[in-house]
Formats: structure tokens, sequence, C-alpha cells
């Protein structure tokens, strides 16, 4: 049996398969990225919506199609796979609330999440992104479980604060005192 | 040249990174963004917390069907069409949509000599998303709301009783909050504003009592 690949190795060679579809529109590299991608993004869709597992392969799908759309404007240096991934996910479940009106708006949110990317970092930020981001997953690990617990809410179930603070049975100061937490123990945040 | 001194909270941005914030919330936090290089990589950051979430859930195995239902289509599949509406540089990308020009060509309606507003749209939740513009010199006057209200600065400067504030600034007043804004005098100033909804009195007393409400959300 091969050994297991680490986390990092995995992120390489899936960097490696966006390439190939990007480049050459390789569907066996494409493959690969669906075998991975496919059952996070099916967990995502079911931690909102448990037991509705249409809508995770509608999400699935959908989000598969955009990275096979979009593999050539995916940059490296912006943000990691995975992370670009889940801003894919993440608009895709808003645009699909939007789309079956659960979420009556007359906003469309297309233009509010799409595309807000910064300027290339230079050699320096891009080098602490990425000590940052390895750090993160074992930093996210170590959080006190109140914490965790409030973060996954707000990103994986895409709770409010307010609607996280009325199934918690907690005030809305201590959701989001909580998160503010989160955040300094992570590192997150923020010289302004 | 980065003057903004007014961000949205920590707990915002996250909501924002996270996609679970009102969309007319959303919209004032994405027209700071683009004013603001500190908070997008916040944001940035942010949104490799949310990625580090999902990487950790249990995965929940795709049928082979769905794969190869989606391997049989990829080459058909086509980019969505881009929204064909106006892009005018000066107005924040969120904003655009509803915007069909420039803000000069809005039908502004009056609210007093000093302020004209004009009502974009309405979210989900009830929130009322709307621009101001304060003349030059313009005293809006004093106000609370019922809920709390989100305004961004788009373009001039005002002042009120706690501070200055320029283009990009991010402000959150709650319904306790009394102020009174005032333009700077050089140039007009507008403003994204979102006021959450007032509650809905029900009942006898409840139906007197609505149009004073009313008036204080306008």
């Amino acid at each position: 049996m091969l050994p297991k690949q680490t986390k990092d190795q995995r992120l390489a060679s899936l960097t490696s398969a966006i390439r190939q579809v990007a480049a050459l529109r390789d569907k066996s590299a494409f493959s690969d990225l669906f075998d991975h991608y496919a059952p996070l993004l099916r967990a995502y869709s079911l931690a909102r919506d448990p037991g509705a597992d249409l809508i995770a392969d509608d999400l699935a799908q959908e989000v598969m199609s955009r990275i096979w759309l979009k593999a050539d404007s995916y940059n490296p240096r912006l943000a990691n796979l995975n992370t670009w991934v889940f801003t894919l996910a993440r608009n895709c479940r808003i645009d699909y609330l939007r789309r079956n009106s659960r979420l009556v708006s007359d906003i469309d949110p297309s233009e509010i999440f799409n595309e807000i990317e910064d300027e290339t970092p230079g050699p320096l930020q891009l080098v602490q992104q990425e000590r940052q981001h390895r750090d993160l997953g074992s930093a996210i690990a170590r959080l006190p479980k109140e914490q965790a617990e409030i973060l996954r809410k707000v990103y994986l179930e895409g709770k409010s604060h307010q609607q996280s603070s009325e199934e918690l049975k907690l005030p809305l100061g201590t959701v989001k005192s909580r998160v503010r937490l989160a955040l300094k123990k992570l590192e997150i945040l923020v010289k302004r | 040249m980065n003057h903004i001194q007014n961000h949205p909270a920590e707990e915002l941005l996250t909501g924002f990174s996270a996609a679970s914030l009102p969309l007319s919330q959303a919209a004032c936090i994405s027209a700071h963004l683009e004013n603001c290089q500190a908070c997008r990589q916040a944001v940035a950051q942010l949104n490799s917390v949310g990625s580090e979430f999902m990487q950790q859930l249990k995965p929940a195995p795709a049928s082979a069907e769905l794969k190869q239902d989606l391997l049989d289509r990829l080459d058909d599949l086509a980019e969505p069409a881009q929204p064909g509406h106006f892009q005018n540089e000066a107005i924040p990308r969120g904003l655009r949509q509803f915007i069909p020009g420039d803000y000069s060509k809005l039908p502004w309606k009056r609210v007093s000599p000093d302020i004209h507003s004009h009502e974009l749209c309405r979210d989900s939740n009830g929130a009322k998303m709307e621009l101001l513009r304060i003349r030059a010199g313009g005293k809006a006057t004093t106000h609370t709301h019922m809920g709390d209200e989100y305004t961004v600065i788009l373009e001039g400067s005002f002042s009120d009783e706690d501070g200055l504030y320029h283009r990009g600034d991010f402000l959150v007043r709650d319904a306790s909050h009394r102020h009174t804004p005032i333009a700077t005098r050089d140039r007009e100033c507008i403003c994204l504003a979102v006021t959450e909804a007032p509650i809905q009195f029900t009942g006898f007393f409840g139906r007197l009592l609505n149009p004073l409400i009313r008036r204080s959300y306008a």
C-alpha cells in the first residue's frame, strides 16, 4: 500500500492537477480533483441542510463545473487551492439560496462576493501566508471547543451570529466575543 | 493614502467571509473592502479559516453516476452570462446593479433641504438599503433608528458628534445612538445606508403605534 499522502503533498498534487486542467483541459486531472473535492463539497452542503442529498449533489456539481470553467483564472499566488474552492462553494451556496427564494432579497450577490481579490502579494507576504496557512489547521484543532463550535456554525452551517446565539442559548454578545477570541488565537487580524 | 479609520468589526468580516450575513450588510462590507486593503487581507485570511473547516469535514462520498454525469457534460459547459449592467468605476461593484449610470442621474427624493435619498432595495430581512446625499455643509436632522444602521461613505466626508469620516469609512450605529451628521463644506457627501426594519406591532394598540414607528424609521 502506498504511504498516505501528507496534507501538503495532497495539496501540491491537487494544485498540479488544476494546472493540467487549465492548460490542457485534462479530464483525468479533473477527475482527481472531483474525487477529492466533491465529497467535501457534499459534506459542506449537508452541514447546512442535513439529509438534503439532492441539494448536496447539485452544489457539488455546480462547484466542480465552475472549477472546470475557471481553472485558468486560479492564481496560486492569491490563495491556496483549498481556499479558492471554499470561496467558490460559498458563492454557489448563496446563489442557490437566492434562486430557491428561501432568501428573498432584491440583491444579486454575485458582484458582492465574486473576485474581491487583492493585488498580488509580495514575496515576503507570500512566505508569511504559506507559513500561516500551514499552521492554521493545527491552530484550529487547538481552539477551545466552544470557540470552534461557533466558527463551525458560521462557516459550515451558514448561521448568522443571531441564529447561533438562539441555537446555543447564549447572549449575542457572548457569541461575538467568542468569534473575536477565536480569531485572536488563530492570529488573524488585523493591523489597522 | 489609507486614511480609513473606521472598519467593520471582526465578527462582521467573519460573517462576510462565511456569507452568513444578510446581503444588505454584505453589500456594505463589500463597498468598504474596495477601499480598504487591511480588511481585504483580513478577509483573505478568514477565507482560509473557512477552507480549513471545510477540509476537516467528514467527506460525504459522491456517487459514480454523479461524477459520470458531470464528466459527460464537461465539453458543453459554458460560463454563465456576466450581468450586463453599466460599469461605472466610481461606484462600488456590488451597487452597480442598482445604478444605471452615475449618482447624479438617479431619481433622488428630497427628504429635507439638505438631504436627498434614493432607495436601492429591500433585503430578505426587511432591511432598507438606500443612498443618502447630503449637500455640502448640509446637516441631517438628529435621528435615532429602530434597528442597527450601517453606513459606508462613498463620496465626500461628513462629521457627527463622534468624529470625522471619509470615503470608505464603515460605521454601525445602534438604535440607542442619536446622531446629527453634517457634510463637510467642500463637497456633497454620498453614503450607502442600510437600516434594519422596525419591529411591526400587531393588535389594536400596535396598529396605532406603527405609523409613529415608521416615521422614525424613514
